[in-house]
């Protein structure tokens, strides 16, 4: 890593090259450390103002500190970063560093089996490179067989044009779009040359994909913010497939797909001490009469229920008596066609895939036919899968894959009849009382349109925007990240859930977009708002009063729950409601609304009319006075009028006078809006959106908005069905 | 202390618990099987078929053996009338027979269904019992009573009639009245009643009588009373076992399919792995059963440790990291339990490897929400259409990290007018990269034509109609023939048909040369394919390798936990080294039990 005195200065509005490079260091570090995996790992660094590193004499190597030496990270190495890593005054040749890299990679790996050399360089480039021995080094680098990364900030671009779709594919989490290419115009004349240099190295490693290793830092803790994915050696299941007496093909089995889970459990320490050894469990066996009288271990035997019988069983009798199954076993029961097998009764936890061993080729023609043939017969072997002796034998079905580079059979077990369940549920589509309307089907079919995860790519070949397979599972991820933090700051509380791991998990932005629908009529749409039930509100339950957030939905679960009575709820919420109305602003008056919605809504359902129509007539009457014209209106495109006789029986309003108490007044606006002008409306909106197929990026923001709207607005639909 | 156990339990288990459905503490299922005992019953069908009452015993026993296996602790019980003899609580009904008292199932009331099956058991039923007289008025109080006699709670109460008889009191309408009265009282206090009606020369005719006396179907759609009677056991064990099993929720979950707009759903189980349950330790003087309390006690002082004198710890990069088991907890939180719809993809996105865990059925729950299943009913219709799936964000509970499911629809599927597949989402839960191992793929030649061709007849010989409830697990099998065996003091269990063993006979036969023809065209005649794999294993450099010790501690907290299997096996076998523990075998396991021996002495 670069110290030297360039990488402290800092563009205005942005951290000093310095403390980008420090964290993509900590992430980089951090990453190894909860791997666990044997990767060691060295620290040098550059433009430090001492000097200290085997190759430093004659001056020559100055500047250059090997910090850490090869070995396992650990958290001592994280703690030094933070808190003891400090910029440099001085700067050194990043082709020296390279060189002691180098040089230490060498000196001590020696005895030590490796799989993999590499040197990932951070720097800014903007140091005076000499590029005497450029081809030396080229050439030792290739002997060795050392890989190289550079992560160089250049306020932020990347020198380099490189496919627009590589980043996406390398990041996993389609996160970091690469820059486009830049002409180097801010760029420095050290770092116009250490650039060419960079170049020049890394294609003359790799001449194809050499540049791939080349990251701003950005980029890099982008990237680096996501913690290696587990990895698992795959352990070779050796078997035969069997068909019959006599044909036997000899198989290897890998687990391919299986619920990964952390290697390390939480063992239960002292409060005080945090030592382990100092808990100690204890199971003690107790009779079930009321003095709990304990009873020893040895005193007890095993039993098991057969219905309301406990049968004593011993262990011994148990393992004599119990199925024994002849060891491993991949046998043939029969073969079946595909559509026979239910993707959603597959069994178990895991996929295997088989394969004939590497070194038998007879096995692979033999293995090979009988994938080609179940795949051209559409069909699956249903077999017989057994681990090994212990452990008990499955009924599955093994698939035949024909991938490109390689085939395989992949087997999943499926169920016995014993694990099945037959519930019977009652019909929906041919039931009167569910059936969806034209409306609301149409505007499901523009939900799903609007909500493709696919996207047609420029090669005219749909691409997937939300690959789950490519996401890390977010509760190793969140785990790291909380214990990274305690270690490094053990008194202070754990930190919320990284914003990138939230956004990660959340709806991509890119479904669609337009930007027609800035301004969706919102105000209609609000319309059903407050018919949103949702069932965790509903079972907590636990609202004492109307508060100011949301008080239409305190005043609904007030009302639903009886709280309190009806008359104190009203009252409360006519409170909140004059205080919303003080503020005079939209946004004010569409919470008002709500509320109004939720009153009317609430009174109707107990029959209460009064205080609901003696409410709205003295709004009505304050309307002048305190300029609320802005908010009359909107309860009139609303229709939120007095309840009527046809509503509830004991009110003093018909009809009539409902529907003219909007209306009347100055303005003779066309008032009241019918429902069917609404629906109609939506529809054209819901036409609108299907009907437009350009997929240009725009902000976020405004994506959100228009899917919220969206949504609102298929709810309109759903809302008005009911209602009409 | 019945909280410290629950506290303990899965402290240390970092998987999610399989959710125990809503069941806990809402009382017990019942289920009452009133069976006609009448001299038609007895008589045996065309062709050597069972008799319909032979046909009944059949199906109750398959009854009485999976509430054994899968719900032990719901309440059956069996009744005949139309008897001669009489037999009930208090001998108050004439020709009413209570044969088994409402009670959990057991070994021995199999065996008492188990005699009145086939020839013997009509002739043992005459004996005992007799065809006379029937009032199903009777029959239907006595059954009221024996649910009124029980003290437990009883949550779904479920009485099922048996009969061929369409007209049972032969026109008396005092009787039938009588009869048409008891089932509404039955009914009033919440007893369900199924008619399984059987064969009748002539058709059995529900609107002469029946149709009074069972109860409205449970929504609008189920067709009920229109079916055909049951001819065959699979028919009528199918008909039972669907009305027997009360499905419930595993949870009910909100369906956010955008800001605002939520519908509730219930998660259902369709399958699961039905396991062995756990042992019971029972006291050896009085084979009665414990209970097991586990407590944390301070090494140093002896004191007892409540759950707030303790931390969570875990160790990396050289350092201990400890966190207060609340937050150990809060970890896992990120949303709040619901579905969330993230988008739409086609059906072919969904690879078929993607798999790691059982699906579950999404159901709407009209109860919760009201619209819900109108909107699911829409979402269904078009994703089925469209040939989409939905994937959503799934969070089972609080605290618990999220995973992502496909929602993959399935429409309706009716068998006649009975439902064969219901509608709904299956929940398919989907990888996440760590769920992906990378495999060395192992390159291989590809089979000419000819041999494929020669594969296909193979296939071809050996097809067979594949139905998921076609086989038994028979670890499970064993087991409760192992435990009836035992309880029912016989000699020897009764066998066990393995439906997982290959035909090996019947397919060989099927395929004649087809093997050889085969077998020449793939490997060359010196070729052994049952022959070891002849791995070459580099020798292992021992002392590159290093040295892996763990303290005694340890291993016994590991013990303890029962999480020896953890350690890898280099580090057992030094453990063995270590504590003397002299081991012939290398397998892990061996290593575990040999150590588990050393240690527990």
């Amino acid at each position: 890593m670069d110290v030297g005195f360039s990488m402290s200065n800092s563009v205005p509005g942005q951290e000093a090259p310095f403390e980008r490079a420090k964290k993509v260091i900590q992430k980089f570090i951090q990453r190894q450390v909860f791997a666990e995996n044997k990767d060691e790992l060295a620290l040098v660094l550059f433009g430090t103002d001492e000097t200290k590193n085997p190759l430093a004499q004659d001056g020559q190597y100055q500047n250059i500190c090997v910090h850490r030496h090869l070995m396992l990270p650990d958290f001592e190495l994280l703690e030094e970063i933070e808190n003891q890593l400090q910029p440099g005054s001085q700067h050194a040749d990043w082709l020296d560093a390279l060189v002691v890299c180098m040089d230490l990679l060498q000196k001590e790996t020696m005895g030590k089996k490796y799989e993999r050399l590499n040197i990932a360089l951070l720097t800014d480039l903007n140091t005076p490179t000499c590029a005497d021995q450029l081809d030396v080094i080229i050439t030792n680098l290739k002997k060795a067989g050392i890989t190289l990364q550079f992560f160089l900030t250049l306020h932020n671009f990347l020198p380099f044009p490189v496919d627009a779709d590589e980043g996406a594919d390398r990041g996993g989490d389609a996160a970091s779009p690469r820059h486009p290419p830049h002409g180097g115009k801010g760029l420095s004349r050290e770092q116009k040359q250490g650039l060419e240099m960079v170049k020049q190295v890394m294609t003359a490693l790799d001449e194809e994909d050499g540049l791939d290793e080349v990251y701003t830092f950005s980029e890099a803790v982008e990237k680096l913010s996501i913690f290696k994915r587990i990895e698992r050696r795959p352990m070779a299941w050796p078997c035969q497939l069997t068909i019959g007496s006599s044909l036997s093909i000899r198989i290897v089995g890998y687990k391919a797909v299986c619920e990964e889970k952390l290697k390390k459990t939480w063992a239960v320490v002292d409060a005080e001490s945090h030592q382990k050894d100092d808990v100690k469990r204890e199971t003690v066996y107790c009779l079930s009469d009321d003095n709990e009288t304990e009873v020893q271990k040895d005193d007890t035997i095993q039993g098991f229920r057969y219905g309301s019988d406990i049968v004593p069983f011993s262990k011994v009798d148990q393992d004599q008596m119990k199925y024994k199954s002849d060891g491993k076993s991949f046998a043939v029961l029969g073969f079946a066609k595909q559509e026979l097998i239910n993707r959603h009764q597959f069994m178990g936890n895991q996929v295997v895939k088989v394969f004939a061993p590497r070194e038998d080729e007879h096995a692979g023609v033999a293995l090979s036919a009988l994938i080609h043939a179940l795949d051209s017969l559409k069909m699956v072997a249903i077999v017989r899968y057994a681990y090994d002796r212990r452990s008990n034998p499955q009924v599955g079905a093994a698939f035949p894959c024909i991938k490109e580079k390689y085939e395989c059979l992949l087997y999943v077990q499926l169920p016995y009849m014993e694990d099945l369940r037959q519930f019977i549920f009652p019909s929906l589509e041919n039931n009167k009382k569910f059936a969806p309307s034209e409306a609301q089907l149409s505007a499901v079919d523009s939900l799903i349109n609007s909500m493709m995860l696919v996207e047609e790519g420029e090669d005219g070949k749909k691409e997937d925007i939300f690959k789950v397979n490519h996401i890390s599972n977010p509760q190793f991820q969140r785990i790291f990240q909380c214990l990274h933090h305690r270690g490094v700051n053990p008194g202070a509380p754990l930190p919320p859930v990284d914003p990138w791991l939230k956004r990660i998990l959340d709806r991509p932005e890119a479904v669609l977009a337009q930007s027609l629908h800035e301004e969706p009529n919102a105000k209609k749409l609000k319309l059903a708002e407050e018919d949103k039930f949702n069932l965790a509100e509903i079972s907590e339950g636990n609202v004492t009063s109307v508060g100011s957030v949301n008080p239409a939905k305190d005043f609904r679960t007030l009302i639903q729950h009886k709280t309190i009575p009806y008359d104190q709820a009203c009252e409360q919420l006519t409170h909140r409601m004059e205080q919303l109305l003080g503020n005079r602003s939209t946004d004010y008056y569409m919470k008002t609304i709500t509320c109004i919605q939720a009153f009317r809504e609430q009174s109707v359902k107990v029959s209460n009319a009064e205080v609901f129509n003696s409410y709205m007539q003295s709004l009505k009457k304050s309307v002048p006075d305190r300029s609320l014209q802005e908010f009359w209106d909107l309860l009139v495109q609303d229709a939120l009028t007095l309840i009527s006789k046809d509503e509830v029986e004991s009110s003093t309003v018909s009809k009539q006078e409902a529907d003219q108490f909007l209306m009347s007044e100055e303005k003779e606006e066309e008032a009241v809006i019918p429902i069917q002008d609404d629906a109609g409306d939506v529809d054209d909106l819901v036409s609108v959106i299907y009907g437009v197929k350009t997929v240009s990026l725009i902000s976020g923001i405004l994506l959100r908005h228009l899917y919220c709207a969206f949504c609102d607005l298929i709810f309109v639909i759903f809302f008005l069905h009911s209602w009409t | 202390m019945a909280d410290w156990d629950a506290y303990y339990r899965n402290e240390d288990d970092e998987v999610e618990q399989e959710e125990g459905e809503e069941s806990a503490g809402f009382g017990r299922d019942s289920l009452v099987f009133l069976v006609d005992a009448s001299k038609e019953m007895f008589v045996k069908g065309e062709d050597g078929e069972p008799s319909n009452f032979d046909m009944t015993m059949q199906c109750v026993r398959s009854v009485y053996t999976s509430k054994i296996i899968s719900s032990d602790k719901d309440l059956v019980a069996l009744v005949f009338y139309g008897t001669e003899q009489s037999k009930n609580p208090r001998n108050s009904f004439k020709h009413v027979y209570v044969y088994h008292d409402l009670d959990s199932p057991g070994a021995r009331r199999v065996q008492d269904i188990d005699s009145l099956r086939g020839e013997k058991g009509a002739q043992l039923a005459a004996e005992t019992m007799g065809s006379g007289e029937t009032s199903l008025g009777d029959a239907l109080w006595c059954c009221s009573n024996l649910y009124s006699d029980i003290k437990l709670r009883l949550s779904h109460k479920r009485l099922m009639i048996f009969t061929c008889r369409d007209d049972p009191h032969g026109g008396d309408g005092t009787q039938d009245r009588q009869a048409r009265t008891k089932a509404a009282d039955l009914k009033e206090t919440g007893v369900v009643i199924d008619l399984m009606h059987l064969n009748k020369p002539g058709g059995f005719d529900v609107s002469l009588f029946f149709c009074d006396v069972v109860s409205p179907p449970e929504d609008d759609s189920e067709l009920g009373l229109q079916l055909e009677p049951c001819g065959k056991l699979e028919d009528l064990q199918k008909r039972v076992r669907a009305k027997e099993m009360k499905k419930r929720a595993q949870s009910r979950l909100t369906f956010s399919m955008g800001e605002g707009m939520n519908i509730a759903v219930g998660l259902y189980v369709l399958a699961r792995t039905a396991t062995k349950p756990p042992a019971v330790r029972l006291y050896r003087e009085t084979n009665e059963p414990v209970r097991t309390k586990t407590r944390l006690f301070h090494t140093q002082n002896g004191s007892l440790l409540l759950p707030s004198d303790t931390k969570r710890a875990q160790v990396y990069g050289n350092k201990q990291i400890v966190m207060e088991k609340d937050e150990v907890d809060e970890i896992k939180k990120f949303d709040d339990p619901g579905l969330v719809l993230m988008g739409f993809k086609p059906m072919d996105r969904l690879k078929l490897h993607h798999h790691i865990r059982p699906t579950l059925f999404v159901y709407p729950e009209e109860d919760q929400v009201t619209g819900s299943s109108c909107v699911f009913t829409a979402l269904l219709q078009k994703c089925s259409e469209k040939n989409v799936f939905a994937l959503c964000k799934y969070t089972p509970r609080r605290n618990s990290p999220p995973r992502f499911v496909a929602l993959v629809p399935q429409r309706e599927v009716l068998d006649g007018q009975a439902q064969a597949v219901p509608p709904g989402f299956h929940a398919i839960f989907l990888p996440y990269a760590d769920d992906i191992r990378t495999l060395d793929v192992h390159e291989c030649p590809t089979a000419s034509d000819e041999q494929v061709q020669k594969m296909k007849e193979i296939v071809h010989k050996l097809r067979f109609k594949y139905r998921s409830d076609a086989f038994e697990n028979p670890v499970l099998q064993q087991h409760y023939r192992n435990l009836e065996a035992l309880a029912l003091d016989m000699l020897a269990p009764e066998a066990i048909e393995d439906f997982t063993m290959p035909k090996v006979q019947m397919m060989d036969e099927r395929l004649g040369p087809l093997v050889q023809e085969f077998k020449d065209l793939v490997y060359p005649a010196d070729y052994n394919p049952e022959g070891k794999t002849a791995v070459k294993r580099k020798p292992v450099i021992v002392s590159d390798k290093p040295k892996v010790e763990i303290s005694e501690d340890e291993l016994r907290t590991h013990m303890q936990k029962g999480t020896l299997g953890k350690l890898t096996v280099p580090v057992l076998k030094d453990a063995c080294k270590q504590f003397g523990v002299r081991t012939t075998g290398t397998k892990k396991q061996e290593l575990i039990d040999a150590l588990i021996a050393q240690l527990s002495t």
